[in-house]
Formats: structure tokens, C-alpha cells, sequence
């Protein structure tokens, strides 16, 4: 045996071992990307170096033996710098996307691709599980939702993004029609986390609080729970009905809810504390904004939020039969669409730009246009003029776009002495909301007088108090951000329970370069939206207008995902060691070696733009199965892998052994699931023996949610057996 | 008199075929005309020696076939004033005398397709020597003495290297030549193959009969078929005369010779990724350890040397391990080949003792630029090497002296360059010649030279951003500590060094959009200079995108923004009347 | 161009020669595109099969040295020197003229089969730089006007 110190650890390694397998045996961590003990050495990747003392070189673990007394530096800071500057270059000429553009762009970093794809298989229990990771209050927040994740859909390069909001819905409907689904909490911790606000930030960091074990208590000013999708989304958009049976999912894990508990009145954030491991701030912003416009103190003029919250708790405010709403966002459209239901005449909507630039859902717009509501754009109010004390018009200044502003939207200017006056009977100023300041005033405020807490780590000025959502920062979003942040919030809470810090920064993932997609293979198929409401009937009532989707419309609409995402995000290697170091790829980005070629059988699909050249596939195929059906093909940064002469995989003597795709550090090689839509899934893999022509046999099988996906052949009997696909799963089945 | 035309690849290409097809169509007697390998001095190619019976030499440079009645004249009446115009001036001729020739030193003497020729200026008696008189050991202790190093570039001394492969286990090993010059600018080891095979044939042989290997390979680049041509006829020769094959001077010592085309990668210069080419593989370098001297071709012991090495192991053993040593500097011993290009006056190849300066090889020698512009930089060591900047010109020759400039002797390229040589473009060169010869093994190197070359393209269109000199720096120092072979390893070296001496012509590039030397076309204008213009019209002929307006006999204009500058109408002027700003 | 038909028999006595000695790939690549100006597919698929050298395998090395082509190329082959020594000597001109008097790049072929233009690594010829080989012969200390004459010459000739 030789003895040598590894990161100052005494280690014992037996003659002519490498220093990396020396490494292995004490359980110290080295990354590699080529090396597999299956074929020979190779030394592309470069990752394995370490420092020895005494020795001016690096050196590649994979390759240089111990030698006794040798002293190994795995960590310094010349082996991660020279790690660093290796993956980043590896990234900057890897093509692929770790997860879809739509579940990056959703705040909570939802897995749309993967419950879409889930839908599209029939798989609705599956999909709603994995939808429930991130969103505690799904059927109610896919009616909500302004769906960021469609902005970010690639699908709308072809025509238009799927409907992955409607999708999202009516998988969480599926489970609310029958037994619904209630996760298994963690055993106890002992730990008590107080909650002030049952909004969708409150509710859904009890959710996950409560899933880790603690004990959790949720206090609210309001008779019920829901917060701003309760009194602030009219019954139309979202029955209240859906939202109670999915707190009552959410009481059922075993959260304590207490309402008509005021803060400030009730209790204090330190009375809490007190009590608490924990406490977590999640009040929301429920003061309407000023438009600081002559006339806004009149009687009729009402804040859009306070309007709706009178509608929903039945004592709508009179607004008479011709009302104006100041605004462009998604509350104005709940507030005049709330006004048409309620009889007015006469609704407008007072935007100060175009129909282009309104925040608010295109089929928002549209549905209440369909519903009588008149646009008056390019207008704003110059002043509220009353009689009595009441008011009776509104003074508008007519405006023009002009050139744009920070946000990239064309700042309207007035159009000097031109106005025009409308007669109304009330006015809804829907321009936003803010905190209520005297709420929080035992926290620090930022600037905007919103509480200010850490972005990643949510803490505020009081040790173990955390806040999240509308109430803090800069102030009130949509409800999905809130969620986002509770779900990150709970997981840096738990963290503190155990006396850690969990950043809970998004590590590094690869995106591709939007510029560079090419869609033009991709045929036509025309989004479905869920049938509606006709807009004569809807006007009158406040029934849901969406009629939600079919089985069969959701799975048609599911299927046309495009399938950015990467099929082996979850066991990428490559991007594991990626995330260790703290990369900046864009420091080198460039030309991609490889265009992206697909090439499939029935086991195996390709993809070299995500290729590596790690040579594990070449080799194994060759070292270990000596059929060399593919080579590296050129040389340089243009090499990639291949059959001789480019022939597809089918054409070549591939006997699908599946070494290749199992050694694949990424998602270059894979192994296609049993699914007819593909979709990237947190697969559970075991290794189990079968019997192969009278020959024991080992697989590797992976599993989700029960069901086996894909059966990869994990040892020379199965390797050579000659099986179909079919054939194997029928070993495991 | 005996006529010797001067045949390397250098001399045929400026025309010494032509010359010697004229000559043998005049009366001259055909057993009087023979031909040498490369003489050196290729900037006075074709060369034709005259040798008269006392043997005395005439030396007739830059011959053109319609010389060829008066050489004959020369020849066969004495008439020397028939070529007065065409013998090498005393100044010229100083080019070869100030030289120390050991590698070289039959080189333009003798006719490399005759065995007889080598033989007979004491060829193959050092094989002998060494086979017969000597042990293997003692050859090993004689190249110790010695200093010999290699000359491929990285300096190691061969005997190490020998007594490595010597020690190692086995009874299968092989002796390998490196003839894979693959730096640009550098062609000592094509001279030293097409002038004086046979040397080249018993350097090996004793190198073989050292490190007890019974099989010999020479592994050529595919761009020198002349080389592989006469290199093949040398092996023929020498086997027939039983010099190559079994117990060679009945000493009991045997061993073939083969010899094996590259197929044109660079990167096959390395000694793991030649053994992978040898073996009929793609050139990609294998992991050190096991280093070729434990496991290397087909797996046995392997030692691999380059041309110019094993040139010096014959006139070694011959004269001694001291006599060679007696040049040269504490650290670097003998002599070096340089193949001395670009904007220098005289240029050719150039075997001086270690320890003279760059001054006495560019100026003394070398004659000094070409050019009316001042030298500005040397490149040696080519895609591995650096730039030396003019104040570093009296460096000496030495590996560790040039080592701490940031080049490296290298294999023995020296390119000269003047003013009008940009350095961020010259970097960018390399950069794209390693980027192309990359064997894409390596993530430093299959990537990162890509990306450098990408920087230094964008830094040479006028789109360098701030930070990129402190980016190009970081990725230089991973690469060269993260690469795999010495490729990648030494890839950095000619934007390090051109960096370490020309950042402020980086910064012009990137701060003010300018190249200082006027290279890089999309940051320069041309204009015209009005007065000096005299409507001769051709600039405006020449131009392919008309963007060249004016009347005949007035000054013209160009129109900047049609202008592609592609520097036709700069080269077409006649009157100096259009600059590059 | 038009690739011709492939005749097989004039592989036979390389493949007799070469096949059984190992490491010989190279080599036989290397005959191969003298006898047939590429590498015809089918070439490398009767090589495979001699030599029991995967396709895949073959396909890697000559798709690795760049001496090796998979198509036929013009009658005249330009190899223009990109070594050190020719571009301080202005070898970017010469390749423009080049491509502006055949209208083909690196790695093309003119319509008429005439001329094919490769950039290559150094000549070792730099004394004379700037150097291009057409086929056999070098040609050195090359202008554009040179160039354009040269060409002309074995168009020319050709005709």
C-alpha cells in the first residue's frame, strides 16, 4: 500500500493506483466527465487535475499514480480555476437547454414542459403531483395566472404558445373532481413557523413548511383564507368554490388557520416571534394607488381593489350605469368586467397608451371589448370633476406615443390643448396597489415604502423573521412571483430551522441562443383555447366563463410542446459539475460546433449539439462492445461523433446495447422512455436482475410515479441479448 | 569542371529544374552536371556551382535557363566574364562563411542520391565507430557529454531520453525520427532530409544501436514529397549496401528502416499523437504517463527524436562528445539550424553556435530588413513561440535566455518582421493555425483557442471591448496549464508575448479603433493623396467596386463608405499617392 | 463534377500489399487517393472489409488529416501556403486574387473542373513566400499579377 495526504487527509491506496481512484477509496470528490472505469483512460476533459506538492504541472488524476508520501491538493485555487475556465468553455459550446424557456420564465420555475408532456400522455395524476412541487393552489392559479411561461413558449415561433395556464387547470380540476391528492408530510420536527397572511404567498409557504415537518399557523385579517384570489379576482375568473377546495387540500396537510386576526390589533410580529421558531410576512398590498388627480377625494371615485373586495363581499359599492375605469392592467379589466355584470351601461377604460402596450391579457382585453366594454385610449385623467360633492365627469387630456421609455414602451405625451370630456356616473381607479405601511412598522422599509427583505435569502431587519410576496421590495406582482418566492422562502426557512443558510439562488443552467433556432421543420397546429361563455350570456352573470378543457382538447393541446427541455436534466452529469463552479460561459460565448442533427431508432435518439466530446460513447462502443458503430468524425472544434459517411443509426450495426447512452455525461445520447411524448422526468432508477434466455441478467429500470419508462440493458448478457424494446420491458413488467 | 545545380524544394521552385534541363541541353558534358541538396541561401535561388579541376568554386546565383549558353561558355572555354553578372557578391557570400556547420554540414556539398557522395565526405564511419568499437552505453555517455538537446523545440537532453527507452524493459523497441516539421516558418528539417539523407540514416541507426531498438521509423510530413523522395532512395541505398538490415558492419547489431508519410496534422509533431498517426490512427495525443520511453509505439519502449538531433549524432560520435560541447553557452550546447524568413534581406537557413545574439543571425548574417522599415519583432517557435520585440535583438541563443523573452527556441523558425506587421494580427495568425490543427481532444484546447482566435478577431475588426486583454490573458494561462499536449500548452505563448510587448497596440485596437501598423482592413481608410495623384486612372481600373472617381490627369477621390479595402488601388499606384490611414 | 464510377481492381494490389500489415491505414488511404484523386466510399467500405477496419474507424482518420478529400477535385490543385513567412508576405493577397479570378474559396472547385484551391499548412518553402504548389510544382515569390499569370497559363494549357 502506498500512503500519501489527500486535502490534508491521510490516504491509503494500493500500489499503482491513480490518484483519482486513490481519491474514490477516501471518499473524496473529484469531477470527471471521460472517465469511466468501463474503457480505457482518456484525459479529454481535463477536470480531474489536481496539485501535488512539488510538482510544477497540474495533474490529470485519471492517468498519474500515487506515489508514497505524495501530497494532493483536489480543491486549491489553480484546480478550480482551471475547472472553471474548462466548464465554462465546455458550456459555451454546448447547445442545449438544461429546462424549457417556460418554466424559466416562470417565477416559481414551475416544470410546464414536463406537466404538459405528462398531460399529453394521459397522465394527469403525474402531472398534477409535479405541479404541486411548485404550486400549492393550481386550478385556481391556471385560471389567474398572466402565464409568463407562454411569453417565453417557443412554440409561438411556429404559430402560437401552448396553453399551458388552461393546461394547468384542468389537471388540477381532474384531481379536484375526485379522491384529491394530499401529500405525505414529513415527521415532525418540532418546529413552529407562524404565517401573517393567507394569500397565495402565505399559503403556499405553509404548504411546503408544513410537507418538511413543522408546525405552521396561519393568521388573516379576512373571514376567510385566499387573500387577493379570494376578495381581489372576481367570481367569473375564478369561482370561489375551486379556490376553497384547494385550501382545504392545504388544511389538510395540517396547517392551523386563523382568521379575523389583524396585525396590529390581534398580534404583533414580535408576539408572534415569541411564540415561534419562525415567522414569515406575506401581508400583501391591499391599499389602492393614488393617480395624485384633482377630484380623486369626490364620491363615486373608487379604488379599483376596494371595488372588487365590495363586489365579492356583497356589498358592492353604486357605481350607476356609466363608469370609467383609469387603467390597463388586469385589475381594470376584472374592475369594468365586474361593472358590466353588475348592470352599468356604459363602461370605459381610461388607458393613457394603445391597445399594444396594455399589461393586461390579450384574451382579457378581448373578452371584455366582446362584452361592451369601450376603450378610450391614449387618454388621461386631467381631472375628476364633481357637483355635490359627487362626482359627474371626467376631464381627459388626449395624448400621443412618443419616443420610448426605460421599459422599451412608447412614453404617451400630451397632445397640448386637446381634451375631451366624458360624463360618467362613478370612476375605479385600477393603477395598482401598495402595502399598507402601518401595518409592518415593526420592519424596516426600503425607498418605495414596501418591507425590505433579501431577494434570496427573504430575511428582514428582525432576526428570523422572512418576508415574501406583494408586501415587500418592490411591492405588488402578480400572484404567481409571491409563489415563487414562498416556495424558495420555505426551503431558506427550513434552513434556518436547522440553523443552516440556504441560498436559494437559481445555480447555473444552459440556455440556448434563441437567435440561432430554426423551426422551420416544424408543422402548423393552431393553439385550443377552452371553450367560453357566449359574451350575451357572460355579461350577465358571474359564472366562470371559461368552460375549461376536454381530456381530449387538453391532450391534443399538450401535445404540440416543442420539448425544449433536456430529457436527462435530472442525471446530467455535465451539468452537475457545472453548478459546482461558479461559471460565467457568456465571459467566451461564440460560434456552437455543431448544428443540431437529430438521429433516432427505437432506443436511442442523438443529438450532437449537446455533445461533449468525452469520447465515453466512441470508446465504449468500441473498447467494450467492438462494433464501432460510431467514430469521432473530423477533428478540431468542428469534431463530432457519428456513423461512417453520416448514416443514421438505424443504418449502422448499433445492437442498441444502450452502453453508450448510459456513459452519455449528457444529453447528447438518450434513452427514449416508453411515453409517446417525450418529457424529462425525475426518473427513480434500480438495477434488477432478469433472466435472458436462461441466463441471469441485470437492467437498470427507471421508474416515475410508479410507471417504468425505460429499460437500459446493464451488464454483458443483456448488453448482447439482441432483445427488442418491447421484448425488455416485458422482462420488468 | 563540374557544374552543381543547387535542387532543394526551395531551389526548384525558384526554377533550378528549368536551369538544369537548360544546362543539359547545351554541349556540355552530361557526367559534369550533378546536384546538390539545399545550400542555405535561398533568397539567391537557383544556385549553380562551377567547380574547376582544382576545385576551386564559382558560385553563379539567381540563374535563369536563358543563362544557360553563357554558364556553358563558362564551362567549357573558361570565360568567366560570360557570368560575371551572376556570381555571389563577397557581402552575400558571407551569409554561408560566418556560419558553423554540423547538422548542415553536407548540405549543398554533396548529391544527396548518391551513397558514394556521403561516404565519400567521410559518411557512415561514425555508425561503424560506434558498432564496433563502442557499447551502447558509451555512445549514451558521448551524447551526455556532449549537451545535444533536442531540437524539435522543448530542449531535452537526448541522452536522458535515450538512457530512459535504453533502461526500459523489453526486447521490442523503437527508434522514431520526428521529420513532422509542421511550424510555419520553419524548414531545416526538409533541407537537412532532401540535402543529406544518409546523415539523417546514421544518426538514427546510432541512436537505435544506443537504446537497443531493432526497428528505425521516419515519420515525414505529406507536404515534402521531395524529402520523402530521396529519403526512400537513401534507405534503398544504404540497405543494398547491408548499412540497414541485419548485422550491420558484422556487428552483430541489426535493424530495418521504414518510413511512414504524415497526412498532413500539425498536431502529429507530438510525440504520443505521431505514435497514434503511426499506428494508423487519428492524431490524437495519448495521456503522459506512461511516457513512449515505457510504453509508445505498438506499446513498446519508443524514443523519439527530431531530424536535426539525430543530424549532429554522426559528427558527434566522430569528433567527440567535447568538441561539440566546446560551443555554445553553460546551459546549450552546439549549434542550432534557423530557417531565417519573412522581412530580413538574406534569408535562408543559418547553423550558428549556441550563444551568438539575434543581432548576429537577422543583421550579421541575416543582413538586416529588406524593407525600408524598421524590424520591429522576431517570431520563434512558431504556433508555440512568441514575438521578441526589437530592444529584447541581443538575446542570446540559448534555451533558457529565450525562454524568459516568453518564446522558445523552438524548432528553429525565425520570422522577421518590420513596422508594417501588425501584432494583434500576427497573434490572431497563430491562433487560427492552432485553432485549425487542434485534434479537438482536450476541452482547453478544442475550445479555448477557438474562443481566443474569436477574441482576437474581434479585436482586429474594431470590436474589442474593455476587459478582453485581461480575458484573453486569464484563458491563456488556463489553457496553457489545463491543455493536454504540448499543442495546446504552448498555444498561448503568441498572444502572451505579443501582449507582454504590444499591449498599447491591443489598446489601440480596442480603445480607439485603430491598427497602428495599418494591417487590419476594416480599421484602416485609404485615401488618396491629391498631390502626389497624377489621373493616371489605374487605381480607378483596378478597383472592383468602382469606388474609385476622377477625372484622366486629375487627382482622384475614393469613396469611403463603396470602399471594401481589399488595398488593390495601394498596391496598383505607381506614385506612392494613396496611403493607408 | 460528376464522379465516375468507382473501378474497385485498382485497390487489389494495395490492398494485397498493405492490408495484412497493421498500422497501415494511412498508407492505404493515401494510395487510395492517388489512384482515384479522393476517397470514394466504396473505397473505404472494400477497405473496411480487407482489413477488418470499421468504416467508422476509417472514416475518423481521413476525415482527421487534411491531406485526404471525399470528393474528385480539379485538374489543377492550388495549395496555398498559409505558413508564418507568407503571411508577413502578404499571402491574404494572392488568396484574394485567387478567389477573384476563379470565383471559388478555400475547399471549392471551379464549374468547369479546372481548379481546385486548398489553403495548407507551410510548404517550407518560405525563402520564396509567398508559395503556392499547383499538383507538382511550386511557385514562389508570387505577386497578384504573377498569380493571375500563372493561372492564365494553365488555363490555357489545358484548353
Amino acid at each position: 500500500m502506498i500512503n500519501l495526504t489527500i486535502n490534508g487527509k491521510a490516504v491509503q491506496a494500493p500500489e499503482g493506483s491513480t490518484i483519482l481512484e486513490a481519491a474514490r477509496l477516501a471518499d473524496i470528490y473529484i469531477p470527471t466527465l471521460c472517465y469511466d472505469k468501463a474503457v480505457e483512460v482518456y484525459g479529454a476533459c481535463g477536470l480531474c487535475v489536481v496539485e501535488a506538492e512539488g510538482i510544477p504541472k497540474l495533474l490529470r488524476s485519471c492517468s498519474a499514480k500515487v506515489s508514497e508520501g505524495m501530497v494532493v491538493n483536489t480543491e486549491s485555487k489553480r484546480v478550480v480555476q482551471s475547472r472553471k475556465v474548462a466548464m465554462e468553455l465546455l458550456m459555451s459550446a454546448h447547445d442545449g437547454d438544461c429546462v424549457a424557456p417556460c418554466q424559466l420564465n416562470c417565477p416559481a420555475r414551475t416544470d410546464c414542459q414536463g406537466y404538459v408532456g405528462l398531460i399529453a400522455n394521459g397522465e394527469y395524476e403525474a402531472a398534477l403531483k409535479l405541479i404541486k412541487n411548485k404550486i400549492s393552489l393550481p386550478a385556481s392559479i391556471g385560471r389567474v395566472c398572466p402565464h409568463p411561461c407562454e411569453k417565453a413558449c417557443r412554440r409561438q415561433n411556429v404559430e402560437e404558445p401552448i396553453n399551458i395556464a388552461q393546461l394547468k387547470a384542468f389537471a388540477a380540476d381532474m384531481d379536484l373532481k375526485a379522491d384529491s391528492y394530499v401529500p405525505e408530510t414529513a415527521p415532525s420536527t418540532g418546529k413552529k413557523v407562524a404565517i401573517i397572511g393567507g394569500g397565495p404567498a402565505g399559503l403556499t409557504a405553509a404548504y411546503y413548511l408544513t410537507i418538511m415537518g413543522h408546525s405552521v399557523t396561519v393568521y388573516d385579517m379576512m373571514e376567510k383564507m385566499g387573500g387577493m384570489l379570494r376578495y381581489g379576482i372576481p367570481q367569473y375568473r375564478l369561482p370561489k368554490e375551486v379556490l376553497d377546495k384547494e385550501i382545504a387540500i392545504i388544511e389538510k396537510t395540517g396547517v392551523t388557520f386563523k382568521n379575523n386576526q389583524k396585525l396590529g390589533a390581534d398580534f404583533t410580529i414580535e408576539s408572534l416571534k415569541a411564540e415561534n421558531d419562525a415567522v414569515i410576512v406575506a401581508v400583501g398590498a391591499w391599499k389602492s394607488s393614488s393617480m395624485r388627480t384633482p377630484g380623486e377625494e369626490l364620491e363615486g371615485v373608487y379604488g379599483g381593489i376596494d371595488f372588487l373586495r365590495g363586489v365579492i363581499k356583497g356589498n358592492a359599492p353604486e357605481i350607476g350605469e356609466r363608469v370609467a375605469i383609469c387603467g390597463g392592467g388586469n385589475t381594470a379589466m376584472d374592475a369594468c368586467r365586474t361593472a358590466v355584470r353588475l348592470g352599468a351601461k356604459e363602461v370605459y377604460v381610461v388607458y393613457r397608451r394603445t391597445r399594444n402596450e396594455m399589461p393586461a391579457d390579450k384574451l382579457e382585453i378581448d373578452e371584455a371589448e366582446e362584452e361592451g366594454v369601450v376603450y378610450k385610449f391614449l387618454t388621461n385623467p386631467l381631472s375628476f370633476n364633481g357637483e355635490d360633492g359627487k362626482v359627474k365627469s371626467i376631464t381627459l387630456q388626449i395624448m400621443e406615443l412618443g419616443e420610448p421609455d426605460a421599459s422599451g414602451r412608447r412614453r404617451p405625451v400630451p397632445v397640448e390643448g386637446k381634451t375631451e370630456e366624458i360624463a360618467v356616473d362613478s370612476v375605479i381607479l385600477a393603477i395598482g396597489q401598495k402595502l399598507v405601511a402601518e401595518d409592518v412598522k415593526e420592519l424596516e422599509l426600503n425607498q418605495r415604502g414596501n418591507i425590505a427583505a433579501d431577494e434570496d435569502f427573504f430575511t428582514t431587519s428582525i432576526d428570523g423573521v422572512f418576508a415574501i410576496g406583494d408586501a415587500t421590495n418592490r411591492g405588488a406582482s402578480i400572484a404567481i412571483e409571491a409563489i415563487g418566492e414562498a416556495d424558495r422562502c420555505a426551503k431558506a426557512v427550513d434552513a434556518f430551522l436547522k440553523g443552516e443558510s440556504l441560498d436559494t439562488r437559481v445555480p447555473y443552467i444552459s440556455k440556448r441562443d434563441e437567435k440561432t433556432i430554426d423551426y422551420s421543420d416544424r408543422e402548423k397546429q393552431s393553439r385550443i383555447n377552452p371553450k367560453v361563455l357566449p359574451p350575451e350570456v357572460r355579461n350577465k352573470s358571474f359564472d366562470e366563463v371559461s368552460l375549461g378543457f376536454t381530456e381530449e382538447e387538453a391532450q391534443k393541446e399538450a401535445q404540440r410542446c416543442l420539448e425544449c427541455g433536456c430529457r436527462e436534466y435530472y442525471k446530467c452529469k455535465l451539468l452537475k459539475v457545472a453548478q459546482r463552479y461558479d461559471i460565467k460561459p457568456e465571459r467566451f460565448a461564440g460560434e456552437m460546433p455543431q448544428k443540431y442533427t437529430h438521429d433516432e431508432n427505437a432506443f436511442i435518439e442523438r443529438n450532437t449539439s449537446k455533445c461533449i466530446l468525452c469520447g465515453l460513447c466512441v470508446r465504449s462502443c468500441r473498447e467494450v462492445m467492438d462494433l464501432h458503430s460510431i467514430g469521432l468524425m473530423g477533428r478540431g472544434f468542428k469534431t463530432d461523433v457519428s456513423p461512417a459517411f453520416s448514416l443514421p443509426l438505424d443504418q449502422t450495426n448499433c445492437n442498441n446495447c444502450g452502453l453508450c447512452v448510459q456513459l452519455c455525461p449528457t444529453g447528447s445520447l438518450t434513452e427514449k422512455s416508453s411515453l409517446k411524448k417525450q418529457v424529462p422526468l425525475d426518473e427513480i432508477y434500480t438495477d434488477e436482475t432478469v433472466e435472458i434466455n436462461g441466463k441471469k441478467a441485470c437492467v437498470s429500470v427507471a421508474r416515475y410515479n410508479g410507471k417504468v419508462l425505460r429499460v437500459i440493458p446493464n451488464d454483458e448478457v443483456s448488453r448482447n441479448s439482441g432483445l427488442t424494446r418491447d421484448e425488455l420491458f416485458a422482462l420488468v413488467k | 569542371m563540374r557544374i552543381v545545380i543547387g535542387q532543394g524544394s526551395c531551389g526548384i521552385a525558384a526554377g533550378a529544374e528549368k536551369v538544369r534541363k537548360a544546362l543539359a541541353a547545351q554541349n556540355i558534358n552530361a557526367a559534369d552536371i550533378s546536384i546538390t541538396g539545399c545550400i542555405g541561401m535561398c533568397y539567391l535561388e537557383p544556385i549553380v556551382d562551377v567547380y574547376d579541376d582544382s576545385d576551386n568554386l564559382t558560385r553563379l546565383v539567381k540563374v535563369s535557363e536563358n543563362d544557360a549558353e553563357a554558364i556553358a561558355k563558362f564551362v567549357n572555354d573558361g570565360d568567366k566574364a560570360a557570368v560575371e553578372g551572376l556570381v555571389v557578391t563577397d557581402e552575400d557570400s558571407e551569409f554561408l562563411t560566418k556560419q558553423t556547420r554540423i547538422a548542415l554540414r553536407n548540405c549543398g556539398i554533396i548529391n544527396p542520391e548518391k551513397i558514394e557522395a556521403y561516404t565519400n565526405a567521410g559518411g557512415y564511419q561514425a555508425l561503424k565507430k560506434a558498432l564496433c568499437d563502442m557499447t551502447p552505453e558509451e555512445v549514451i555517455e558521448v551524447i551526455k557529454t556532449s549537451g545535444l538537446a533536442g531540437r524539435g523545440g522543448a530542449g531535452f537532453p537526448t541522452w536522458f531520453k535515450w538512457n530512459a527507452a535504453r533502461q526500459s524493459a523489453g526486447e521490442e523497441k523503437y527508434l522514431i525520427c520526428n521529420a513532422d516539421e509542421g511550424d510555419p516558418g520553419a524548414f531545416m528539417d526538409r533541407a537537412v532530409i532532401e540535402s543529406d539523407p544518409h546523415n539523417l540514416i546514421e544518426g538514427m541507426l546510432i541512436g537505435a544501436y544506443a537504446i537497443g531498438a531493432k526497428h528505425a521509423v521516419v515519420y515525414v510530413r505529406a507536404e515534402y514529397p521531395l524529402a520523402i523522395k530521396r529519403l526512400k532512395n537513401a534507405i534503398a541505398q544504404a540497405t543494398e549496401q547491408g548499412i540497414i538490415g541485419e548485422n550491420i558492419f558484422g556487428s552483430g547489431f541489426s535493424c530495418d528502416f521504414t518510413i511512414k508519410a504524415g497526412a498532413g496534422a500539425f498536431v502529429c509533431g507530438e510525440e504520443t499523437a505521431l505514435i497514434e498517426s503511426l499506428e494508423g490512427h487519428r492524431g490524437m495525443p495519448r495521456l503522459k504517463p506512461p511516457f513512449p520511453a515505457q510504453s509508445g509505439f505498438w506499446r513498446k519502449p519508443s524514443n523519439i527524436n527530431n531530424v536535426e538531433t539525430f543530424a549532429n549524432v554522426a559528427w558527434i560520435i566522430s569528433n567527440g562528445g567535447e568538441a561539440f560541447a566546446a560551443m555554445g553557452t553553460e546551459g546549450s550546447k552546439g549549434t542550432k539550424v534557423f530557417a531565417v524568413t519573412g522581412k530580413v534581406k538574406r534569408s535562408g537557413l543559418v547553423e550558428i553556435p549556441m550563444g551568438k545574439t539575434l543581432r548576429d543571425v537577422i543583421f550579421d548574417i541575416g543582413g538586416g530588413m529588406k524593407t525600408d522599415k524598421p524590424f520591429k519583432a522576431v517570431q520563434m517557435g512558431g504556433p508555440s513561440g512568441g514575438c521578441i520585440p526589437a530592444d529584447l535583438i541581443d538575446t542570446v541563443i540559448d534555451y533558457k535566455a529565450l525562454g524568459a523573452t516568453g518564446a522558445i527556441m523552438g524548432s528553429g523558425g525565425m520570422v522577421v518582421m518590420d513596422e508594417s506587421t501588425c501584432m494583434v494580427g500576427m497573434a490572431k495568425f497563430f491562433l487560427d493555425f492552432t485553432a485549425k490543427e487542434s485534434c479537438g481532444k482536450c476541452i482547453h484546447c478544442r475550445i479555448g483557442t477557438k474562443r481566443m482566435l474569436e477574441m482576437l478577431e474581434r479585436i482586429t475588426k474594431g470590436e474589442g471591448r474593455e476587459g478582453d486583454i485581461e480575458l484573453l490573458e486569464e484563458l491563456c494561462y488556463s489553457i496553457k496549464d489545463g491543455a493536454l499536449c504540448g499543442l495546446g500548452q504552448t498555444a498561448p505563448n503568441p498572444v502572451l508575448t505579443t501582449i507582454k510587448y504590444f499591449r498599447d497596440e491591443y489598446e489601440a485596437h480596442i480603445n480607439d479603433h485603430k491598427c497602428p501598423a495599418g494591417e487590419c482592413s476594416d480599421l484602416i481608410e485609404y485615401k488618396i493623396v491629391a498631390d502626389k495623384c497624377r489621373g493616371c486612372t489605374l487605381c480607378a481600373r483596378n478597383c472592383p467596386v468602382d469606388a474609385i472617381s476622377g477625372s484622366v490627369k486629375k487627382p482622384h477621390i475614393i469613396n469611403t463608405d463603396k470602399c471594401i479595402k481589399c488595398g488593390k488601388c495601394y498596391q496598383s499606384c505607381r506614385f506612392g499617392a494613396i496611403v493607408k490611414e | 463534377m460528376e464522379k465516375r464510377a468507382v473501378d474497385l481492381s485498382l485497390l487489389d494490389g494495395v490492398l494485397q500489399e498493405y492490408a495484412p500489415v497493421k498500422g497501415s491505414l494511412i498508407t492505404i488511404l493515401q494510395h487510395t487517393q492517388e489512384i482515384y484523386g479522393y476517397l470514394p466510399r466504396e473505397a473505404i467500405e472494400l477497405i473496411s472489409e480487407k482489413t477488418g477496419i470499421a468504416t467508422s474507424e476509417i472514416m475518423g482518420v481521413g476525415t482527421f488529416y487534411t491531406q485526404f478529400r471525399f470528393e474528385p477535385v480539379g485538374k489543377y490543385l492550388i495549395m496555398l501556403c498559409q505558413g508564418t513567412a507568407c503571411h508577413v508576405n502578404s499571402s491574404e493577397l494572392i488568396l484574394q486574387t485567387i478567389r477573384d479570378e476563379l470565383g471559388i474559396d478555400d475547399g471549392q472547385t471551379t464549374e468547369d473542373g479546372l481548379f481546385s484551391l486548398k489553403c495548407v499548412a507551410c510548404l517550407g518553402c518560405c525563402s520564396l513566400s509567398p508559395v503556392m504548389m499547383i499538383n507538382e510544382d511550386t511557385y514562389g515569390s508570387l505577386t497578384p499579377d504573377k498569380t493571375k499569370k500563372i493561372l492564365k497559363e494553365l488555363r490555357e494549357a489545358a484548353q
